[in-house]
């Protein structure tokens, strides 16, 4: 029996627990499952790939002619799978006070989607992943009220793009490479790699391709948020980790992806999406570090990617509990709460410090990896980049985000802690954050799970590094007092902040409305001229395509694949802009 | 809403209590002080433990780090407002939800001290 279930990808069995949930009327049932099938999967990924095993390439079906890998477990692989399972059990107790089945069962498909997708072997099993994880994704920021509606429906446009993007990409470089799908090393020496990393660099936030999340992460429910913030950009960071390590352009975009959410975070009111930002920013140094490429720098990624969805769900945790307590997540309505949520306001300075890499706290073990590797290979202005950065973390994350909730002015505003399961999910979060970067026995847990190499040769707590990394945090946070004494640091003012969003929900949209209108002028006058097209292009069309068409003789069933899905993604985003 | 609309003005969380003179203006005052020890602290510390792998012209500027944090925070700080001046706009400019959800938010309704 333990051995038919050890071919099943062990995330199919939080999606089934899911879909359960959808059917489930009590909640005690759903939180039990929700809690439950996370741990589960854990175990199943450690029966099937005990510590030290060799690694697991199971599953296979074969789909139209194609051999799909429904389950590789290996080194890098398994580290995401027990990370996601370790975050779904978090996300569980921190939404354990909420009695909604649609975020109970899209909570626990989204998990199961994600831990599926990173377990899979191939690019097939991956879209399809790859996809679900956008589909039940979006009920977490519908869940945010009417407000999110728009919102939702653009990040699921984006996200079905991008895997439209993934499952072309997967055909173009499977048929440059006999027609293997295998999800292994990619790189860009054909077209169809470049989409592939078009596709990752979408649901990762690539600069200007980043915008689905500042746009809908803020505006999800609480718990959703919450949620959202673990999986979908850490399920893109394995996909690169896995597709394009040492790819040079990478680099780059990801020192930019360091620097640029900095400035936008420092000026953002709505401390979720200034968290979003931050989100964003650390990303850049993961990107950075898979461009890099080296052992240490891949090692530095994985240890980053752990660590950073930790501290960043307790920092979204901390800030959710306060949006639970006082119904607001900006800036400029909060201030003071340490004297009503003292708890609350200790886990996020945790995770301030977490983040802000100050030693004893997680990222200070592994960001520094990163940027070692950079000074390693002579990678200077990228190193400066994300130094730079560094400092920008400890302004938007380290600074503003505890400083304007919980410490700064008294917004008058007496409420109660937040609730038990929340604090519990926080501490457990919280001593996460603690544990892994201790330096005795502490990082070198972490560390042992590190996929590259036989050991890492890295040691965080050197008197140099600890001085220096002070020298930085001790710099700026001396640079905050002294401009915020001074009147030169900026208040908190309400506004919404343009971003890339604004070329599409502006400008594309009254260019749109302005063919739309033109478009309706002209057709009263081409009627007859369009239905003579309409039905030209309808013969040329099942000329093409129909069972005795030219596509059925002898070209590749993934062309029509292509052609299919581009053609739905058109219909979808019509059917968007002219709703 | 979850806000206790029981809660007084003066209802502070017990454990919040040893804590409350980190809102004291002097406090936040001379807060300052206390990092720019440490600061000088480290950068006195660093002339005794030199980086490993500086960068080449790190060996010319003595608490390196602590300069280019200083410089690359107030940098950050001091663009934000001309930032804000090019990119803000109303709350509402895409009329779908720049503003919170009335059902939900208490925005608006506290009565504290003015933000600055």
């Amino acid at each position: 029996m333990i051995d038919i279930l050890t071919l099943i990808n062990p995330g199919l069995w939080i999606i089934v627990a899911g879909l359960v949930c959808t059917l489930l009327p009590v909640g005690l049932l759903r939180k039990t499952l929700g809690l439950c099938a996370p741990i589960f999967a854990a175990f199943m990924i450690f029966t099937i790939y005990p510590f030290g095993g060799e690694d697991v390439i199971s599953g296979k079906i074969n789909f139209g002619g194609i051999e799909l890998t429904t389950l590789r477990i290996d080194k890098l692989s398994v580290v995401w799978g027990y990370l996601f399972c370790l975050a779904g059990v978090l996300n569980a107790i921190y939404g354990l006070h909420e009695k909604c089945r649609i975020t109970d069962s899209s909570a626990l498909v989204y998990t199961g989607a994600a831990v599926a997708g990173v377990l899979a072997g191939d690019l097939i099993t991956l879209f399809v992943f790859w996809e679900l994880t956008a589909i039940s994704s979006v009920f977490l920021i519908w869940k945010g009220g009417e407000r999110a509606y728009a919102a939702g429906l653009r990040y699921l446009a984006i996200h079905v793009f991008s895997g439209v993007l993934l499952l072309a990409g997967a055909v173009i470089y499977a048929s440059a490479n006999g027609g293997d799908f295998t999800f292994g090393y990619i790189g860009l020496e054909s077209p169809g790699g470049w989409l592939l990393l078009i596709a990752m660099g979408i649901k990762c936030g690539f600069p200007m391709l980043h915008m689905w999340m500042q746009d809908a992460y803020p505006k999800a429910s609480i718990t959703g948020t919450v949620i959202l913030a673990s999986f979908t950009t850490k399920f893109a960071i394995y996909a690169l980790a896995r597709g394009f390590p040492g790819t040079d352009i990478l680099i780059w975009i990801g020192a930019v992806m360091t620097c640029f959410p900095v400035f936008f975070a420092v000026v953002e009111n709505d401390l979720r999406r200034v968290l979003a930002y931050s989100l964003n920013n650390q990303l850049g140094f993961m990107v950075c570090g898979i461009g890099i490429g080296s052992t240490l720098a891949l090692n530095g990624v994985v240890g980053q990617v752990f660590l950073h969805v930790i501290f960043k769900g307790l920092l979204f945790m901390s800030i959710g509990a306060v949006m639970y307590r006082t119904g607001t997540a900006k800036a400029s309505e909060l201030g003071g709460l340490f004297r009503s949520m003292p708890f609350t306001t200790v886990l996020c300075l945790i995770g301030a410090a977490s983040i802000a890499a100050v030693p004893m706290f997680a990222a200070f073990v592994t960001k520094a990896m990163i940027l070692a590797a950079a000074v390693e290979d002579h990678l200077y202005i990228p190193f400066l980049m994300m130094l730079f950065a560094s400092a920008g973390v400890m302004e938007h994350s380290g600074i503003k985000v505890p400083h304007f909730t919980f410490f700064a002015h008294d917004s008058g505003r007496r409420v109660k802690e937040a609730p038990w399961n929340m604090l519990l999910a926080m501490s457990l979060a919280a001593v996460i954050c603690i544990v892994l970067a201790f330096p005795w026995g502490g990082y070198q847990l972490l560390y042992a799970l590190m996929p590259f190499g036989e050991t890492v040769n890295y040691h965080p707590y050197t008197v140099d590094h600890v001085v220096f990394q002070m020298q930085l945090l001790f710099a700026a946070i001396f640079a905050f007092t002294l401009l915020k004494r001074r009147g030169l640091y900026p208040s908190e003012r309400r506004a919404e902040i343009l971003d890339v969003d604004w070329t599409y929900r502006r400008v594309g949209l009254t260019i749109l409305q302005w063919i739309s209108a033109m478009w309706a002028r002209l057709s009263v006058l081409t009627g007859r001229l369009r239905a003579k097209v309409t039905d030209e292009c309808g013969k040329r069309l099942y000329q093409v395509f129909s069972p005795a068409g030219r596509f059925s003789e002898a070209a590749p069933s993934g062309l029509t694949a292509i052609m299919t899905a581009a053609m739905l993604v058109f219909i979808l985003m019509i059917a968007y802009f002219t709703r | 809403m979850k806000t206790d609309a029981n809660h007084k003005e003066d209802d502070i969380h017990p454990a919040a209590r040893p804590f409350l003179f980190l809102g004291k203006q002097s406090v936040k005052h001379n807060f300052m002080w206390i990092v720019l020890s440490g600061m000088i602290i480290c950068i006195v510390l660093g002339f005794f433990f030199p980086q490993k792998h500086p960068l080449p012209i790190e060996k010319y500027i003595p608490g390196s780090w602590a300069v280019f944090g200083f410089l690359a925070y107030s940098f950050i700080v001091l663009c934000a407002p001309f930032i804000f001046k090019v990119l803000a706009r109303d709350e509402n400019y895409y009329g779908e939800g720049g503003l919170p959800d009335p059902e939900y938010s208490t925005e608006h309704e506290h009565d504290g001290d003015r933000h600055d």
